[in-house]
C-alpha cells in the first residue's frame, strides 16, 4: 500500500499530462474553461473538508467561514496594502487556520449532530459580520478586486488557461496533502477516532489535539482557496463566499458525491457536480430561477439514498457484482 | 518492601444515582498477576474505565509508580504504562487488524516501527495469519484477540484485560495464559477480570472481589476460595 | 418600561418559537436526527396560509390548522419515502439527507410561488391593546394564544393517548417499545408528520405579522436550532422554555444592537450553550 505500482505511476503521469494539456481543448476566455476552473477549485475545496470530515467524521456544514475569511483577508490586503495575493494568500491561510482553532476549543468534544450544527452557526456568524461590518467588508453589494494589468505578480491572468492551471496546481498540493495526512500518524489516529473515539484515546491517542491539528489544517487550505476564488472572479459578496448552501454545503456534497474519505473522491464529484450544475443553469434558468439548485438538491438526497458512500463506491460493488477479486 | 508499582486508594464512583465504586483500594505490585473478580454489576468494568481515565472518580487516588493519574485523559494515562482491554470490543471496525494494532504502537513509534511492533504482537497473541482482514469480518474470539494484541502494542507496563479469555476453547485458554506467564516474566503487570475461575485460580498470584462496587476480599486464589464472604456474594445471589 | 415592554414582547414571539421548534426536538428525541429541514416546513405553513387567504378568504389564524393538515400529510410522505431510509445510516448520511431535502423544499418553493414576498391585511393587523403603561400588539397576542392552545394540545395528546404514550416509549427504549407490539416505524411516522405539521401551525399563525417568502425559513432555521439547543436536544419541555428565551434574548438585544446584529447575539448563545451545556440548560438529555 505504500508504493504504487510502475503501472500506477504510468497512470498517473499520463493523467498529469492530459490535465495539463487540456485547457488547449478549449477557447482560451471561454465558459467552458471557466467551468473547467471552477470545477477543479470546488475539488481543491472539498478535498480540504474531507480532512475532517472524511477522515475523522466531523461533519462540518461551516467551512464556508474559512473559505470567507480567505476571500476577504487577500483582496482587503490587495485594496488597502497593494500586498500581491500570493502573500495574501499566506496571510488568508494564517487567519483561517486561527478562525479553526478558535471554533475548535469549544466545539471539539461535539460529534455528529451537534457538530454539524455548531459549524453551520459559527458559518452564519461570519456571513452575519461579512454583512453587518460594511466599513470592513463593503457590507452585503459585495467587493471587487482592484483590476490590474494581467501579470502573474499580482495572480491575474490575460487568459483563463494560466487560471486553470493556477487551480490545476492547487487541486494537486491539497490532494498531496490529503493523501499525505491520510498515510501519516495523524491519519492513522483521525481514522481511529473515526472509528471508536473512546478506544483511541485509552491506547494512546490524544483525541482532541487530533481532531484540532487537522481542523487548523483544513481551515488555512480552505482560507488560502478563498484568495484563489476572489483572484478568480473578481467580485464577492458575503452572502456567496459565507454562503452555507453555495459554500460549505456544497463542498461537502462533491466530496460525499465522489467518495468521502478518498483522494480521488473529490475530484470525480467536482467534475461531475460543477458542470451538471452549470448546465442546469444553462438549460433552467432561463425558464425558472431555481431549478438548478433544485437539481442539486435532488442529486445529493438520490446519492445518500442509493450509495452514500459515492461514486467511489461504484467500482468495488461492480467488481463484487460480476464475482472478480474479491477485497484485499 | 518497595512501594507497589500501581496504589489505588479509596476511589469511588458515582452515575446519577448509583454508587457504582464506593472505596476500593488496593495495590499491585510489579510483575504481580491479579485476578479481579465479583458478580455481574460488581463494578469490575467501572473500575477499569475509571484506572484508565475513561471515568472520573469523585474521590480517592490513583498512583502509577507515585504519579497520581486522577484527573488525567486517558491518553496520557496510556502514555504512563497503563492501558486497557475492551470487554464488549471496541477495535477500529473498517481498518485491517495490522492497521488496529499499529495504532497503538503510533504513541512511541514512527510508522515502520510501529508496523513491525504489531506484527510482533500479532504473532505472539497467535493471529498473525489474518493481519490483513478488516477488523469487521472476525469472529468475536478473534476481535477479543486483537483487542489484546493493540493494547500490548502500546507497550505497557500495567495492562488491564476485561474478559479477553471470553470464548477461547481449551487448548486456546492454555496457549494464552501462557502468553500472560510470559509477558510477566517479562516485567509485564496485569490485573485481568475473567469468569472462567479454572483460568483464574491458575494464572493469578491473588485475587480481589468486588461486590456492589466494594472491596470484599482480596488474598490468594486458595484463601479467596475459603473467603465465606466470597462464596456468600457468590453462592447468595446468581451462582454464575 | 422599555426594558419590560421587550420582555412582554420576547415572551410573545417566544411562545411562537416554542411551538415551531417542538417538532424538531421531537424528531430527535424519537429519532435521533437533526431535521435540517424543520424551517422549510414553517415556511410551507406560511404559504398553505396566505392561499387560504387569497383563495378562500380564510383568516391566517383559522388556516392554522388547515396548514398542520397539509403539512402532517406531507410530513408523513416525506418519512415514508425518505428519512425511513437513513434512520440506520452513518451520520454523515442523516445529516446531507435533510439538507438535501432543505434545498428541495426551498426551491420547490421557489419555483412554485416565485421569489416574491407575500403578506395578508386583516383588521387587527395594527392593532394594540393597552396595559396600563405597556402595549401588546394584537397579532403577536394571537399567534402567542395559537401556540399556546397547540402546545397545549401537543402536550395532552403525548401525556394521554395511546400514540402519545407509544411515541414516548419509543424514544426512550425503542426496543422495549417493539417487544410490547409498537410499531417503531408507525410512531417514527407520526413524529416526524406531527413535528412538521405543528412548525407548519406555527408558520400560519404568524402571517398576520409577517411575509411570507420561499427563503423565509434560513431566518429561523439557526434560531430554531437554538431554541432546542438552549432546552436540551429532544425535550419537549425545554422547547418551551428555549424558545421563551430567545424571544426575550431577542427582544432585549433589539433595545442594544442594530437589526443585523440580534441575530449573532442567538448565534453566540448557541455556540456557547453548544460548548458549555450540550445537553441544554435544563440538563435534560431525552
Amino acid at each position: 500500500m505504500s508504493g504504487l505500482s510502475p503501472r500506477h505511476w504510468a497512470g498517473l503521469a499520463l493523467l498529469a499530462a492530459f490535465a495539463i494539456a487540456l485547457p488547449f481543448a478549449f477557447e482560451p476566455r471561454g465558459y467552458g474553461i471557466r467551468i473547467l476552473c471552477l470545477a477543479l477549485l470546488f475539488a481543491a475545496m472539498a478535498q480540504s473538508w474531507n480532512i475532517v470530515a472524511g477522515l475523522a467524521n466531523q461533519i462540518s456544514l461551516g467551512h464556508a467561514a474559512f473559505f470567507g475569511i480567505g476571500a476577504y483577508t487577500s483582496t482587503l490586503l490587495l485594496i488597502h496594502f497593494g500586498i500581491t495575493p500570493w502573500l495574501g494568500m499566506f496571510a488568508a491561510a494564517a487567519l483561517g487556520g486561527a478562525a479553526a482553532l478558535l471554533i475548535s476549543l469549544p466545539t471539539m468534544r461535539l460529534r455528529g449532530h451537534y457538530f454539524a450544527l455548531a459549524t453551520l452557526a459559527f458559518g452564519e456568524v461570519m456571513r452575519v459580520i461579512g454583512n453587518s461590518w460594511g466599513g470592513l467588508t463593503g457590507g452585503p453589494v459585495g467587493i471587487s478586486v482592484p483590476f490590474a494589468q494581467p501579470s502573474l505578480a499580482l495572480m491575474q491572468f490575460r487568459e483563463t488557461r494560466s487560471s486553470y492551471w493556477l487551480m490545476l496546481a492547487a487541486l494537486v498540493l491539497v490532494t498531496l496533502v490529503f493523501v499525505a495526512i491520510k498515510r501519516s500518524r495523524l491519519g492513522y489516529r483521525l481514522r481511529a477516532i473515526k472509528e471508536n473515539a473512546d478506544a483511541a484515546e485509552v491506547i494512546g491517542v490524544d483525541t482532541t489535539r487530533t481532531k484540532i491539528i487537522a481542523a487548523v489544517i483544513s481551515g488555512a487550505l480552505t482560507a488560502a482557496l478563498g484568495t484563489l476564488y476572489a483572484q478568480f472572479q473578481f467580485f464577492f459578496d458575503p452572502d456567496t463566499v459565507f454562503g452555507v448552501a453555495s459554500v460549505s454545503v456544497r463542498m461537502a456534497m462533491i466530496a460525499i458525491v465522489g467518495g468521502i474519505g478518498t483522494a480521488a473522491g473529490p475530484i470525480l464529484g467536482a467534475l461531475f457536480v460543477i458542470p451538471l450544475e452549470e448546465l442546469a443553469n444553462q438549460v433552467f434558468s432561463a425558464q425558472a430561477a431555481g431549478l438548478s439548485q433544485l437539481v442539486f438538491g435532488l442529486l445529493l438526497i438520490l446519492v445518500i439514498l442509493i450509495e452514500p458512500r459515492g461514486f467511489m463506491a461504484i467500482g468495488p460493488r461492480l467488481q463484487r457484482l460480476f464475482g472478480k477479486g474479491d477485497r484485499r | 518492601m518497595s512501594a507497589p508499582l500501581l496504589e489505588v486508594s479509596g476511589v469511588g464512583k458515582r452515575f446519577g444515582g448509583l454508587q457504582a465504586l464506593s472505596n476500593v483500594s488496593l495495590s499491585v505490585e510489579a510483575g504481580e498477576i491479579v485476578g479481579l473478580i465479583g458478580p455481574n454489576g460488581a463494578g469490575k468494568t467501572t473500575l477499569f474505565s475509571t484506572l484508565v481515565g475513561l471515568h472520573r472518580p469523585e474521590s480517592g487516588a490513583i498512583r502509577l509508580d507515585g504519579r497520581d493519574l486522577v484527573g488525567l485523559k486517558p491518553h496520557k494515562i496510556a502514555a504512563a504504562g497503563m492501558v486497557k482491554t475492551f470487554q464488549n470490543v471496541a477495535l477500529f471496525l473498517e481498518s485491517s487488524v495490522l492497521d488496529n494494532v499499529l495504532t497503538g504502537g503510533l504513541m512511541r513509534h514512527s510508522i515502520p516501527d510501529a508496523r513491525a511492533l504489531a506484527r510482533r504482537c500479532l504473532e505472539r497473541v497467535g493471529i498473525a495469519a489474518i493481519a490483513g482482514k478488516l477488523a469487521r469480518d472476525l469472529s468475536f474470539p478473534e476481535r477479543a484477540r486483537v483487542e489484546v494484541a493493540r493494547a500490548l502494542c502500546t507497550e505497557p507496563r500495567v495492562l488491564l484485560l476485561d474478559e479477553a479469555m471470553a470464548a477461547l476453547n481449551h487448548a486456546e485458554m492454555d496457549a494464552f495464559m501462557a502468553l500472560l506467564r510470559q509477558l510477566r516474566e517479562e516485567g509485564l503487570t496485569l490485573i485481568v477480570v475473567e469468569h472462567h475461575m479454572r483460568a483464574i485460580m491458575s494464572l493469578c498470584d491473588r485475587l480481589v472481589v468486588l461486590n456492589f462496587g466494594q472491596m470484599i476480599a482480596t488474598g490468594t486464589p486458595e484463601q479467596i476460595a475459603r473467603d465465606p464472604a466470597v462464596v456468600e456474594a457468590y453462592l447468595g445471589r446468581s451462582a454464575a | 418600561m422599555a426594558v419590560v415592554q421587550a420582555i412582554l414582547d420576547g415572551l410573545m414571539i417566544g411562545g411562537v418559537y416554542a411551538v415551531i421548534s417542538i417538532g424538531l426536538t421531537l424528531v430527535f428525541g424519537v429519532m435521533g436526527i437533526v431535521n435540517f429541514a424543520q424551517a422549510e416546513f414553517l415556511m410551507l405553513g406560511m404559504f398553505v396560509a396566505y392561499y387560504a387567504w387569497a383563495w378562500l378568504g380564510l383568516d391566517p389564524l383559522l388556516a392554522a390548522p388547515l396548514a398542520f393538515v397539509v403539512v402532517f400529510l406531507l410530513g408523513a410522505a416525506i418519512q415514508r419515502v425518505l428519512i425511513r431510509r437513513v434512520l440506520k445510516a452513518p451520520e454523515v448520511a442523516q445529516i446531507f439527507l435533510t439538507v438535501g431535502l432543505l434545498i428541495v423544499l426551498e426551491n420547490a418553493a421557489l419555483l412554485m410561488f416565485g421569489s416574491g414576498f407575500r403578506s395578508v391585511s386583516t383588521p387587527y393587523q395594527t392593532s394594540s391593546l393597552q396595559l396600563g403603561p405597556l402595549f401588546i400588539s394584537v397579532p403577536y397576542l394571537a399567534a402567542f394564544a395559537m401556540s399556546v392552545a397547540s402546545g397545549l394540545a401537543l402536550w395532552l395528546f403525548l401525556k394521554s393517548s395511546w400514540f402519545g404514550r407509544a411515541m414516548r416509549a419509543t424514544a426512550q427504549d425503542p426496543m422495549a417499545a417493539r417487544l410490547i407490539g409498537i410499531d417503531a416505524d408507525r410512531m417514527h411516522m407520526l413524529a416526524f408528520a406531527l413535528g412538521v405539521g405543528l412548525t407548519a401551525f406555527g408558520g400560519a399563525v404568524i402571517l398576520p405579522y409577517l411575509t411570507a417568502s420561499p427563503t423565509v425559513g434560513t431566518q429561523f432555521a439557526v434560531l430554531m436550532f437554538t431554541v432546542v439547543v438552549l432546552g436540551g436536544l429532544g425535550s419537549v419541555a425545554g422547547a418551551v422554555v428555549g424558545g421563551l428565551a430567545v424571544g426575550i434574548i431577542q427582544s432585549l438585544s433589539a433595545l442594544v444592537f442594530p437589526i443585523q446584529l440580534q441575530n449573532l447575539v442567538l448565534f453566540v448563545v448557541f455556540i456557547a450553550v453548544l460548548a458549555f451545556r450540550p445537553k441544554g440548560m435544563l440538563g435534560a438529555a431525552r
